[in-house]
């Protein structure tokens, strides 16, 4: 017994030394990093997939000076990145910001370099204008570079298109599906050949392509609520009337991977990095899918930026890095690595790109979607915007699972939609 | 006057001496007090903190008094994440219950592979959540395992993730399936300490085993039963990670809204989406301590059904 209680007094002993030294050299370390001014080394924080591997492996070859130490973050990205700036240490070089994060992010541009002090400016002509106003705040601070952009198409399954007795080639497909009626219609035909087939998954993603292909959103410049407007109501009724004329597959979960493998859905709306999905849920469809220009006009769905934190130690450096990583030239190394459709037009025309796509039998899918890149809509999306479009979105699915009556579930989202923007501080 | 604080003055060192002599003592216990402050109680009482402001998690914290709770009785989606919450428990806790007490009489009397079963009941409490929710997603999607055996005998199909009491009662089957085994061992551990010789009179006074099981066995499981109860109360309605993954959906667009019909939509879940999702930590905050005072309620109810019948 007498042993075993020096025992633990020793243990304790050096669980309090333990607790010492590691105070003292939190303590240090915190001096250092606010003290000096020469950086150790840079870090890059991305998610996999946000950035080419291969691009980002040569860029820490290219940069020996820099030694930079790059970070893939799982999860939640945002998340992490805000804690972390929040609580000021081990706040990244560069980091990611998804597209669908920046709106949200850009009230707090303080946090950020302003990317145009370092010479952004620049370089704007590069890149593509709707895209670059993306990641500026409204008084021109550039606090996202682009990386990719996701302009948007239809894809298809030509072999089912072929039996429906519809035209096949993207060119005469996109002009019989230029809009939403032509669509719908096109899915009648398709469920003649096919009866247990649908058109589309859900409605949702027609409501949210029809809303990304106008000018306006949920709230506007001067921080108005909107989304009771008639942009957004024409936009809810479209994706109703596609329920309501059977071609909806009411595919609101991961379901959709099996329902694309086995015929279930003819065609998909989404953006270029969709494509990859497709090929990750049905590798066995290969060669059998085509893709479109989108019914309605050009949208945007996603494409992320790079940013540079106001903690970190070497923006100039960083700067460097980050215009090296997404220059034009490996921005067509990002399309072919990681399937990023390039931010910089000058990338379209190089090989890497104009070279066809065997999981689209050969197509050359970049016909398709440059053009619509160029001619996006520019709308004002507002911090608080994905957060206001939330209950039109529940209000959808709600459609297709009970038998609630439209414009009841309309009035209900609008009103929902009202309470979350007063919360959110829009007017 | 000078009398009191010289006394105050002489008491004090005898304390603080006696106190220190006991210092490996309060070091053995500091990690957890230590770790249990900076982890749970800080952040607890930053929430609490939190449901009286607006913070989007980066900018600065501005100040909105009893706001957001005004919003939240007016929120009809929290009134339904609550009404969710209240569905999934009742259909989970009950038959979990049941279940558990019967699988432990069972265990009880089992005589070969006593301790193999016991394992075994007790494996999905500590399989992962994650895992278990993807797997029955895979089981229960729409041509999943369970409709694929239903067009086999010619039933109807199911929604079963997308039907609005389907949703409800695949989460408490998930829920059920992990907890069942969990309940039951704590079953068996009251029914072993049970005396014997308990039953051994009542036999003798001619009392048959379903007699036996209602006049013994559960009135001296009580205790148990409180706490079983009591504790999934607490547990049951802080349902998360499984609407979580089951409806996650890998879409930017709206995820974590609890599945179609949002009929999958927890209170803690609608905690999650507010605050992490749509980046409003106030009302996420507001969300979570309304959902700790109504588990505080039904908890309290709880024990007090259970606890009356003792008297």
């Amino acid at each position: 017994m007498e042993i075993s209680r020096r025992r633990m007094l020793q243990v304790g002993m050096l669980g309090m030394a333990g607790a010492t030294t590691g105070a003292l050299t939190a303590c240090g370390s915190s001096s250092t990093t606010s003290s000096s001014t020469k950086s150790e080394s840079l870090s890059l924080w991305y998610w996999g997939g946000g950035l080419s591997d291969k691009v980002v492996e040569a860029a820490i070859t290219q940069f020996p000076n820099a030694k930079l130490k790059t970070q893939k973050i799982d999860g939640d990205f945002r998340q992490k990145l805000v804690t972390t700036i929040a609580a000021g240490k081990f706040v990244p070089d560069i980091t990611g910001i998804k597209g669908e994060d920046i709106a949200s992010i850009l009230p707090n541009a303080n946090k950020f370099v302003d990317l145009n002090t370092l010479g952004a400016d620049k370089l704007a002509s590069q890149y593509l204008p709707w895209k670059w106003k993306q990641g500026s705040t409204s008084d021109g601070k550039l606090i996202g570079f682009p990386i990719d952009i996701g302009p948007t198409g239809m894809f298809y399954r030509k072999d089912m298109f072929a039996k429906a007795g519809l035209p096949t080639e993207p060119a005469e497909v996109g002009a019989l599906v230029a809009t939403w009626d032509g669509y719908f219609e096109v899915g009648a035909k398709i469920q003649k050949a096919y009866p247990k087939s649908f058109l589309i998954n859900n409605i949702g993603s027609i409501f949210q392509m029809i809303v990304g292909q106008g000018t306006k959103r949920f709230i506007d410049e001067s921080n108005h609520f909107i989304g009771d407007q008639d942009h957004i109501r024409t936009a809810w009724d479209t994706a109703v009337k596609a329920m309501t004329l059977g071609v909806d597959a009411k595919i609101n979960d991961e379901s959709w991977k099996q329902a694309i493998g086995n015929g279930t859905l003819a065609t998909e709306i989404g953006a270029a990095w969709h494509a990859l999905d497709l090929s990750d849920a049905a590798p066995d469809t290969a060669g059998k899918w085509r893709v479109a220009a989108n019914p309605g006009g050009p949208a945007n769905i996603g494409g992320s930026f790079l940013a540079i934190p106001k903690a970190s130690t070497d923006p100039k450096t960083a700067f460097q890095i980050l215009t090296w990583i997404l220059d034009p030239q490996n921005q067509a190394k990002g399309f072919t690595d990681a399937a990023l459709f390039p931010s910089s037009p000058a990338t379209y025309k190089m090989p890497a790109l104009t070279s066809g796509d065997a999981f689209f039998g050969g197509q050359v899918t970049i016909d398709v979607f440059s053009p619509q890149a160029e001619k996006i809509p520019i709308a004002y999306e507002a911090p608080a915007d994905a957060a206001v479009s939330a209950p039109y979105f529940s209000a959808l699915s709600g459609l297709e699972t009970s038998a609630k009556n439209a414009d009841a579930a309309w009035a209900d989202a609008v009103s929902q939609a009202k309470q979350i923007a007063q919360r959110q501080g829009v007017s | 006057m000078p009398a009191a604080p010289r006394g105050g003055t002489r008491a004090r060192p005898g304390r603080i001496r006696r106190i220190w002599s006991f210092w490996p003592q309060y070091l053995a216990i500091a990690p957890f007090f230590v770790i249990f402050g900076v982890f749970m109680l800080g952040p607890v009482l930053f929430s609490l903190y939190l449901a009286f402001h607006r913070w989007d998690g980066l900018g600065d914290i501005q100040y909105v008094g009893l706001q957001q709770f005004r919003f939240l009785v007016k929120d009809p989606t929290f009134w339904l994440s609550l009404k969710n919450t209240l569905i999934i428990w009742v259909l989970s806790t009950v038959p979990m219950l049941l279940l558990a007490l019967v699988l432990a009489a069972m265990l009880n009397a089992a005589l070969r592979l006593s301790s193999f079963y016991r394992l075994a009941y007790f494996v999905p409490n500590v399989t992962s959540l994650v895992a278990i929710s993807i797997f029955f997603f895979a089981v229960f999607s729409q041509f999943g395992l369970v409709n694929a055996v239903m067009h086999g005998l010619h039933l109807p199909l199911i929604g079963w993730l997308s039907n609005t009491w389907a949703i409800k009662i695949v989460i408490a089957l998930l829920m059920s399936w992990q907890w069942t085994g969990y309940n039951a061992i704590i079953y068996l551990a009251g029914l072993q300490a049970i005396p014997t010789d308990l039953y051994e009179a009542a036999k003798i006074d001619g009392a048959g085993p379903i007699q036996i099981f209602w006049r013994i066995t559960i009135p001296l499981l009580r205790p148990v039963i409180l706490f079983t109860v009591v504790i999934s109360t607490v547990t049951g309605m802080q349902s998360f990670t499984e609407p979580q993954i089951l409806f996650g959906s890998n879409a930017s667009i709206n995820p974590n809204s609890g599945g179609p019909g949002q009929a999958g939509l927890t209170m803690i879940l609608y905690f999650y989406h507010q605050a992490f999702d749509v980046h409003d930590y106030g009302y996420g905050a507001a969300i979570a301590w309304s959902a700790f005072l109504v588990i505080l309620v039904f908890a309290v109810i709880n024990w007090r059904i259970v606890a009356r019948h003792e008297d």
